[in-house]
This record gives structure tokens, C-alpha cells and sequence, in this order.
């Protein structure tokens, strides 16, 4: 009697320890999921970010690197004297060319990454219905063009659209314009290069959210007295939000900050916000001021993309 | 990033071993703009020598300045321009050339040299390599269908709102390149084409705006093949990338025939130099290299493979018949004496500069 | 198992029969000749019904029967390869599912995720353009008769199994359909929670009116709630009766297996009157007597059909020597409200056996190995010829 009871303690000893050692296995186990992502945020974006928003207090000097020191001390007199400049920030708030460049920008993304949300929303969906090999297929379709260079794609494109290319010529030879139209080095090209590039970002999160659609909450619509149309805006548009708010931010946060496709597509008077970045930097060789550039878009950018996420994890807490 | 690896590596030796003896470098780092030397050339060098040649391109100054900028690049040679190099210097970029390892520093054209010293007082930190200038590439039958038989030898062709908006129809491209386009532009106006008055700059931006609709591209080197297909009729370029243009018409055989003038109202001329930076793990080759590229057979091979210019006092017995001659190259004496220098600008009027230009770009006011 | 609880409609007037047994009814719901193939599988083979207003109809059936694939052609889903559906008199053939006087309660609820309970049963009354303060009253009505006034603000996913299925039901009813039709509505709840509403259902569908048809592979649910069933089998309805007689009168093998448990026996029909029947049967071994006549050609094999319940066991040889047979007790269960016997006969064949426990001390009575008598009276049995 005794022994059994014996045993049975011993048992349950057992069970706790494997118990707590299991618990903390789990929270380790935790810190490095959580940690690895942390670090890598910490050394790729918050240390560069530190080191911009250094630079962005600082003065353009002849020098190398071409801006003053903010911090400047000498340990034997004690001495230590911190230079900040705010010039930067005040420039780019009095003089609106900058203001024009941000809402240039913002407006430039805003309405591609519409327009790629058009485009993409009917691919997603199609793809979301095909079955089994089908959908591998046109998942891989999608995914294809990464596999060659972004700037041979973009090269491509400009093909196609010149003066004498291949969209032009194939106008002229089915006799729809009688003038090749001008396409390239206009907004148009622009829209086009934007839309094209950044199509997968949107799809293959619409996809997982149509996805995981069940396909009979649309016959209970339809059931309920909703034409096809109705259902689509009452019922398969809610429900693929979480998808088209992540296919949104990915292609509008590159598209606001872009560069080589404007440069490449776009005419001489497309006006964004890379573009006056890179004239900051090259051109007139004023980095603290590019800094201070670069500073503004990433807080004109994270801080709509913060309430989103807020919003959307309100939503999901109701 | 290769050449970065390099450059550490063969620096760290040089230092381990400076002090026994002077090291022989069996490397050179350089860093030249794309398509600007015959690789033949490179070739000789590394035989003549026994000195390997790291050999990595740009294309464009600004790339090349950020670089240097960053500091500790590891190349040996660069090729900035003059007006670049201006700057770069005062900075603290550039090592001072050793003239006493230079033997063949006599054959440098001393005109030339005169006008790049303007950059850079007393060729301190350069050797010149090239020279060229800016003026009109075009179309000749283009032109000539929309103007007639108006002789083709003024800036007039884009900066006169009624010449240039006869042209726009068939493609009228600027250079990219504001504070080029700025002097050209107050040169033409009889003004100081270096000046950095405010008046002046308001002048030019309205010369230039005046044309700006019938302008239908700012490009700084899309002009090459755009001209070349028939894209353009007239357009403001590089004297040795409008000739490249005529070439690669003239093998494309579709009847598309390129010209290069330098306007009567006088041009740019700009010096691309040999510079060594400050840093560089291997002056003695470098210097050893720069000293190569002196010897008239071998700035020949510049000259010929680029149709650049070279300011070499012995190239003439090597050059190609139709590049010693081709006066868009080598200009006649009366067209030399109307060449400009552009000088490096403030900091303060590049912002003018820069903010005006994009101005006249996106037609803002 | 017993179907003591089952509910029987009760005529509100004693003489008035049901409309389906009255001659020369207008149906409610008309399906005549409808067939579907899936490419070269027929899901529905040349199904006719009719189905009468009020009633509650239900479609039983295994997996594959074709009961789901008819019930979506009724909801306008599915488009019938030929033949016609007539609801009140109306050929359905082009009208889309939502033009038709029909709702449907989706077995998976089809609740949508997004929509708050209130907004969810608002759905049908907002797409028909109802007056806001008409469908606030409608919704907190409708919600009140299921019982969920309270959790109109809640979404779906906050709801349990059993809210969820009267969300789906409240929604599937807010527009007053003509015909609600119900897929397998009770499947996805425990059995305390189903067996509580199915008279919840039935009630509703009394005080509304309406008329159900529901689909379910759960013969339970069907004898409970039905007015009728239909049988499917392989794409035909193989027999449509009132709950009652389709348990106590299968037509065929298929039925009296598929409803309840039943005992076979096999065997060659010996004497053919007019009003009853004996049959040799090997498997029995002795000749069975059954009180009713069957239409069927002389030596013909059929089988004779005997409900577990029917059968008396006892261990004295019964007065009555009819339907009696001989076997050992092979097994016994203890069910609480009743004992579940397995005899074997001579002949090898099993036959199962149950009693309701009258006293607590019943199940002592009999133990394993114990010879015993099986009989029936002559009423109790049907006999079955396909």
C-alpha cells in the first residue's frame, strides 16, 4: 500500500517536471521567434533609420562623408558640443516644391495601386476557384516574371510602348490610329510600369484571402435576394478586405517611394518624391537634406499604414 | 565589390611590407567610365607590366562621386570630370599626382592642360584623359523636310520657341544635366556662362522654359539610340555619344543619317582626368598606368575606340584617318577658341540650380 | 430504438385528412420528372413529387442518394437536365435563385463572418429595399422567436453551435418564403441540443405556416419532424409515406433496412390468399404466417420483414403456435429503457431482439445460452418483394 503510494507520488513529480520543463522549453522556444525578426528589424531598419535621421540634423560640408559632425568632443578638456541642425526640416516645410512632390507622389500611388487592385482583383479570383493543377500553374504564372531582372522588365516595357514599338505598330497594322500614339514617357507609362511591377504583391494576398472564402456564403447570398454584383460588393469584397488592405500597403509604400520606373517610363515632368531625393543627393550633393527627405516620406508613410493596422486589429477584437 | 575586397587585401600587404623595402604592386584597381578604352589597350598594359588590372565601369559621375564620398573605395584610378573633380578635390578625395613618375608628362597637350587647371590649380590631382564637347546631334533629313535649307549651325534649333516647335513633331531631347545645360544656355545669351547670379540663372531658366513644350525628352544618354532609330530629330548630346549614335545608324542601314555640330555661339568643353584617391592601395601602379595611357600609341586607342578627343601632343600618327579628321572630334582652332570651361558651382547655387531645373522639367512655375 | 417521441399531425378537425390524401389537391410544390446528370452520372433520375402547403416534407437518404442535389435544384443552384419544378402553380425553369419565393438554411449555416446576428437575419429584407424602421422591427421580432433578441450585436463567430443554426434559421425566414428548404438543419448540433430543437422547428413551422422541405441522411430527425418522408436511393424516391407507415410498412428491402432495424427472413411464398400469405422459410425454419395479401407469382422468394420490438421472447413455448420460433441467447445488452437480445436459429441466422425493461428485475429473467421462443403476431410482419 504504501509503495503504490510511493510510486504514485514519484509519478507525479514526474509529470510536473516534464510539465515545467516542457513550459519552459515553449518560452524559449518563443524568444527566438520573436527574437529573430526583432534583430533583424533592429540592425536592418532601425539602425539605418538612426543613422539617416543622424545625418538629417547635420549641415552639407566639402568633406568626407560630405555633411558636418553632430557630435564633436575632446576628452582631455571635457568638453563635448552637439550640432543640430534643424535647417533641413524647416526648408522642406516653407518651401512647397517639396509638399507638391509628396502629394505628386502619393497620388501617383495611390491611384496604381488602385488600378492594380482592378487588375489584380479579377486574377485572384479566378485563381482562388481553379482547382488543384490549375491553380499551381497560374500561381506559378504569377510568380514567374521575378524570375528575370525588374530593370530588363521595365526595359521591356518601354519597348512595347515607344514611338515605333510593338503596340504602336500593331495599332497601325489593324488600322486603329492612324498616328502612332505617344504612350511612353507620359504618366500613362508610369501607371502601366507600376501596375505591372508590383501585380504579384497584390494577387497572392487577395488570393489567400478568396482563398479561404466559403464558396456557399455566396449562394446564401444569392439565396437571400442578391443579384450576382450585390453579392460580390455585400459579401466576397468584405471578406477579402484583410487581403486587399496587405496587397494596398505592399504596393503602395514601394509605389509612393519609387524611382527607376518614372525615371524609365515616366516623362521629364513626373514629379515624385524619389526623384527630388535623388536630385537631393546627386545633384545638388546635400545629403543631410536628402536625409531629412527621406526622414519626412518614411513618417508620411508609416504613420496612415499604423492606423490601419490599429484599425484592423480593433476590428477583429469586436 | 570585388575590386573593394581586392584593394583591403593588397593594402594590407603594402603596409606589412612598406617598411623593409618600396612594395612592387602587382595589381591596379581602376574605375572608368563604360565603353572608354580599347580593351586591347588594357591588355598591353598587364603584359608590359606584369601588373594585373582590376578593371570595373560606371556611368555616370554622380555614382562615381557618391562612391568616393562614402570614402576607402579601393580603386587605384577613376575618371571623374572636370567640374566634378573640382569639388571631389577640395574635399580631400584626390592623392597629388607624382609628376616624377610620369616620363611621358611632356606629351600633354599644354593648351588643354591650361583650361582643365582651371578645375584644378597647377594639375595637382589630374591627368587629363579625354576632352569633348556638347553640341547638336540631328537628323539631317528630319531637319531638313521641317526647315529647309537653313544652314544647321546655332543653338537657335532649341532654344528659339518658333525653330524648336517646328521640330517638336519629330522628337526634340535636352541633356539631363543642369548645370551643362545652364551655361550653354548663358552662353547663348552672351552671358557669363559660369556665373552664379541669380538674375542670370532667372534668364536662362526662361530661355530654356520658353522651349520647354516642344522639348519631348530630357535624357542624358537615351538620346544615343533614340536618334539612331529615328526617335529624335534633334537633340543636345555628347560630341562622342552623337557619333556613336551616327555609327550604329549607319550599320542599322535604314537611311538614317546622324550629324554632330558645335553651335556658332560656342560650347562646353569638358575634361574627363585620371585622378588617384587619396586612399588608393596601389599609387605606384597607378601612376605606372596613367604614364601608359601618356604614350601617344596608346591614348590613340582611347581616341580611336571612344571618338573622344585626347590632348596629346604625339597622337596624330596614330589616330584613324576619319577620327583625326572628323572635326566634331578634333574641332578646327576657330571653333576651339569658342569653347567654355563649366565650372564646379557653391553648394547654395546647386540648390538654385537643381530647384530651377526641375522647374523647367515639370513646367512649374 | 423507439420512436416514442414521434409526432403525429394532428387533423384540426377530425375528419378532414391531410392534404395529400385528399383527392384532387393542388400541390404546393411540384417536381415532375426532373432529372440531373453529372456528365454520365445521374444524381437525380426521374424524380416526381408533389408536396402540399404546411407540410413538412423530409428528403432521407444516404450520402449520394441525391437528396442535397435536389433540394438545390429547388433553390435555383443546380438547373434540372429535364423536367419542371412548380412552386404555387410557377414553372421555376430561368427564374434565378434570387428571384424565387424559396430560402434556403445551408447545413453549414453560411452565416456570413463579417456581418453582425442583426445584420446577418437583416440581409433578405435590406436587398428587397424594406423600410429601415420595418426591417429593425422585423429583425427583433424574428430574432425574439428564436430566442436571440439579446445578441443581435454579436457576430457569428462569438455565437454557439446551437445560436448559430437559429441565426441561419431566423435568416432563412425573415422574408417569409412560400417554401424554406433545410439542409440536413440539425446535423452539426449534439444530440441534447437537436433533439430540443427539433420541436423548436417544429413549432415554428406550425405558427408561420410555411412549408419545409428538409433534406437529412438522419432517420431520427426525419420520423420526428416529418409530415412525410421521401426514401432516396441512387437518385430515385424510392417510397413517400407518413413517418408511421414508412417505418412500419418499408415497400422494399432497402427502406426497411434503411429505417430502424429489422429482421429478414428469406423465403418461397407457399399459400397466396387474398388477405394473407404463408411462407417456407429455411432461414427461420418454419413456415410464416403474414395477415396481409402481396401480389407476386407462385414460388416467387420474398422476405418477410419483422421489427426487433415486435418480436416476444420468452422461455415457455407460447399458447399460440404461429410464428414461433426456436434459438439460443448468443448476447445480451442492458439499454437502460429497453434489452437488446441476439438469438441464433438453428438455420445459423441471427435475429435481434428487443424488450422494453417493464420492471427493473426484466433483464435477470434471461441470460447468455438460454434456449428460448421467438414469436409475432401476423399483423406484426410485412412482406417484402423487391
Amino acid at each position: 500500500m504504501s509503495m503504490s503510494l510511493g510510486s504514485a507520488v514519484m509519478d507525479r513529480m514526474a509529470a510536473k517536471l516534464q510539465k515545467y520543463n516542457f513550459v519552459k522549453k515553449i518560452n524559449w522556444g518563443r524568444a527566438v521567434v520573436a527574437g529573430i525578426p526583432t534583430f533583424w528589424l533592429g540592425l536592418f531598419f532601425f539602425v539605418p533609420f538612426l543613422v539617416v535621421f543622424k545625418i538629417s540634423l547635420t549641415e552639407a560640408a566639402i568633406a568626407i562623408p560630405p555633411y558636418s559632425e553632430l557630435l564633436e568632443w575632446d576628452l582631455e578638456e571635457a568638453y563635448i558640443s552637439i550640432k543640430i541642425n534643424l535647417g533641413n526640416y524647416l526648408f522642406l516645410f516653407e518651401d512647397d516644391f517639396y509638399l507638391d512632390a509628396y502629394l505628386s507622389s502619393v497620388k501617383i500611388a495611390v491611384l496604381s495601386t488602385f488600378f492594380t487592385l482592378l487588375v489584380a482583383f479579377p486574377i485572384a479570383y479566378a485563381i482562388a476557384k481553379s482547382d488543384g493543377s490549375t491553380r499551381v500553374l497560374l500561381l506559378a504564372l504569377v510568380i514567374l516574371p521575378f524570375w528575370t531582372s525588374f530593370l530588363l522588365r521595365v526595359y521591356a516595357w518601354m519597348e512595347f510602348l515607344k514611338k515605333n514599338g510593338i503596340v504602336n505598330e500593331f495599332l497601325l497594322t489593324i488600322g486603329v490610329i492612324d498616328e502612332p500614339l505617344i504612350m511612353l514617357q507620359t504618366d500613362f507609362a508610369v501607371y502601366i510600369g507600376i501596375v505591372y511591377t508590383y501585380l504579384p504583391f497584390m494577387v497572392l494576398p487577395l488570393y489567400s484571402a478568396l482563398e479561404k472564402m466559403d464558396g456557399t456564403l455566396l449562394e446564401a447570398a444569392q439565396d437571400l435576394g442578391s443579384k450576382p454584383t450585390q453579392s460580390f460588393f455585400l459579401v466576397t469584397l468584405p471578406l477579402a478586405m484583410p487581403g486587399v488592405i496587405a496587397g494596398c500597403v505592399l504596393v503602395f509604400i514601394p509605389a509612393v517611394g519609387e524611382f527607376v520606373i518614372p525615371a524609365l517610363l515616366g516623362g521629364a515632368d513626373t514629379l515624385m518624391i524619389g526623384r527630388v531625393l535623388w536630385d537631393e543627393f546627386f545633384l545638388n550633393r546635400d545629403w543631410p537634406m536628402a536625409s531629412a527627405v527621406a526622414i519626412v516620406m518614411l513618417v508620411v508613410l508609416v504613420l496612415p499604414i499604423m492606423l490601419i493596422r490599429n484599425s484592423q486589429g480593433k476590428g477583429e477584437a469586436v | 565589390m570585388h575590386h573593394k575586397k581586392l584593394g583591403l587585401a593588397a593594402a594590407l600587404t603594402l603596409t606589412l611590407t612598406a617598411p623593409m623595402t618600396m612594395a612592387k604592386d602587382t595589381v591596379v584597381n581602376i574605375y572608368n567610365w563604360s565603353d572608354y578604352i580599347d580593351p586591347a589597350i588594357l591588355e598591353k598594359f598587364e603584359t608590359q607590366t606584369g601588373i594585373k588590372i582590376n578593371y570595373d565601369v560606371y556611368d555616370s559621375n554622380e555614382v562615381l562621386e557618391a562612391k568616393l564620398m562614402s570614402g576607402s573605395t579601393g580603386y587605384d584610378v577613376v575618371m571623374p570630370t572636370g567640374s566634378f573633380l573640382e569639388r571631389q578635390a577640395l574635399a580631400g578625395v584626390y592623392a597629388e599626382i607624382d609628376r616624377s613618375q610620369l616620363k611621358n608628362i611632356g606629351n600633354l597637350d599644354a593648351e588643354m592642360a591650361s583650361k582643365v587647371a582651371l578645375h584644378d590649380a597647377g594639375n595637382k590631382h589630374n591627368v587629363p584623359y579625354t576632352w569633348g564637347t556638347i553640341g547638336l546631334g540631328y537628323n539631317v533629313d528630319m531637319v531638313k523636310a521641317r526647315l529647309g535649307d537653313v544652314p544647321v549651325n546655332s543653338w537657335d534649333l532649341v532654344f528659339d520657341p518658333e525653330i524648336a516647335a517646328k521640330l517638336s513633331d519629330c522628337g526634340v531631347s535636352v541633356l539631363d544635366s543642369p548645370a551643362e545645360v545652364v551655361s550653354v544656355a548663358l552662353n547663348y545669351l552672351g552671358l557669363d556662362p559660369n556665373s552664379e547670379k541669380k538674375s542670370d540663372l532667372k534668364k536662362a531658366s526662361k530661355l530654356i522654359s520658353a522651349s520647354r513644350s516642344s522639348f519631348t525628352k530630357f535624357s542624358s544618354s537615351q538620346y544615343i539610340s533614340d536618334l539612331a532609330n529615328g526617335e529624335l530629330c534633334v537633340s543636345m548630346g555628347y560630341n562622342g555619344d552623337v557619333l556613336q549614335s551616327q555609327s550604329r545608324a549607319i550599320e542599322a542601314d535604314q537611311g538614317i543619317n546622324i550629324s554632330y555640330i558645335i553651335p556658332k555661339e560656342g560650347s562646353l568643353v569638358w575634361f574627363d582626368l585620371m585622378a588617384i584617391p587619396a586612399d588608393a592601395p596601389h599609387k605606384e601602379a597607378a601612376h605606372k598606368f596613367i604614364d601608359f595611357i601618356l604614350q601617344p600609341e596608346n591614348a590613340a586607342g582611347v581616341s580611336n575606340y571612344a571618338f573622344y578627343a585626347v590632348p596629346n601632343n604625339k597622337v596624330e600618327p596614330y589616330l584613324l584617318e576619319e577620327v583625326k579628321n572628323d572635326p566634331s572630334i578634333y574641332p578646327t582652332d576657330d571653333i576651339k577658341e569658342k569653347l567654355f570651361t563649366q565650372k564646379a558651382h557653391s553648394v547654395k547655387f546647386d540648390r538654385l540650380l537643381t530647384r530651377a531645373w526641375t522647374n523647367i522639367k515639370t513646367a512649374r512655375n | 430504438m423507439s420512436f416514442s417521441e414521434q409526432i403525429v399531425p394532428s387533423p384540426t378537425s377530425a375528419e378532414q385528412l391531410p392534404l395529400w390524401k385528399q383527392e384532387g389537391a393542388e400541390p404546393f410544390l411540384r417536381i415532375e420528372n426532373v432529372t440531373k446528370n453529372f456528365g454520365e452520372f445521374k444524381a437525380v433520375d426521374n424524380i416526381s413529387l408533389d408536396i402540399y402547403k404546411k407540410e413538412l416534407f423530409c428528403l432521407l437518404g444516404g450520402s449520394g442518394s441525391g437528396k442535397s442535389t435536389l433540394l438545390r435544384m429547388l433553390a435555383g443552384f443546380e438547373t434540372p437536365t429535364s423536367g419542371r419544378i412548380l412552386i404555387d402553380g410557377v414553372d421555376m425553369a430561368g427564374i434565378q435563385p434570387w428571384e424565387r419565393p424559396v430560402n434556403m438554411m445551408f447545413q453549414s449555416y453560411a452565416l456570413f463572418p463579417h456581418l453582425s446576428v442583426a445584420d446577418n437575419v437583416a440581409f433578405g429584407l435590406k436587398r428587397e429595399g424594406v423600410a429601415k424602421a420595418e426591417i429593425k422591427k422585423r429583425v427583433a421580432e424574428m430574432l425574439d422567436m428564436v430566442q436571440l433578441g439579446h445578441l443581435g450585436k454579436r457576430k457569428p463567430h462569438q455565437l454557439s453551435g446551437g445560436q448559430r443554426q437559429r441565426v441561419a434559421l431566423a435568416r432563412a425566414l425573415i422574408k417569409r418564403p412560400k417554401l424554406l428548404l433545410l439542409d440536413e438543419p440539425l446535423g452539426a448540433l449534439d444530440k441534447k441540443l437537436r433533439e430540443e430543437t427539433q420541436f423548436e422547428l417544429i413549432n415554428i413551422q406550425e405558427e408561420l405556416g410555411v412549408t419545409f422541405v428538409v433534406v437529412t441522411h438522419d432517420q431520427e430527425e426525419a420520423m420526428t419532424l416529418a409530415t412525410r418522408i421521401g426514401v432516396m436511393n441512387q437518385g430515385i424516391i424510392v417510397q413517400t409515406d407518413e413517418p408511421h407507415d414508412v417505418y412500419e410498412y418499408p415497400n422494399s428491402k432497402f427502406v426497411a433496412d434503411f429505417i430502424g432495424s429489422v429482421n429478414m427472413f428469406e423465403g418461397k411464398v407457399i399459400q397466396d390468399e387474398p388477405d394473407s400469405v404463408q411462407i417456407d422459410s429455411k432461414e427461420a425454419g418454419t413456415t410464416l404466417f403474414v395477415n396481409h395479401g402481396i401480389s407476386c407469382s407462385p414460388d416467387q422468394v420474398v422476405n418477410v420483414a419483422i421489427r426487433p420490438e415486435k418480436i416476444r421472447i420468452s422461455k415457455k413455448e407460447p399458447e399460440k403456435g404461429v410464428n414461433c420460433i426456436q434459438g439460443i441467447i448468443e448476447e445480451i445488452a442492458y439499454m437502460g429503457s429497453l434489452s437488446v437480445f441476439r438469438v441464433r436459429l438453428a438455420s445459423g441466422k441471427e435475429v435481434r431482439v428487443t424488450q422494453p425493461n417493464f420492471t427493473r428485475s426484466m433483464g435477470d429473467r434471461f441470460t447468455w445460452n438460454d434456449a428460448v421462443f421467438l414469436h409475432w403476431d401476423e399483423d406484426s410482419s410485412v412482406v417484402l418483394t423487391s
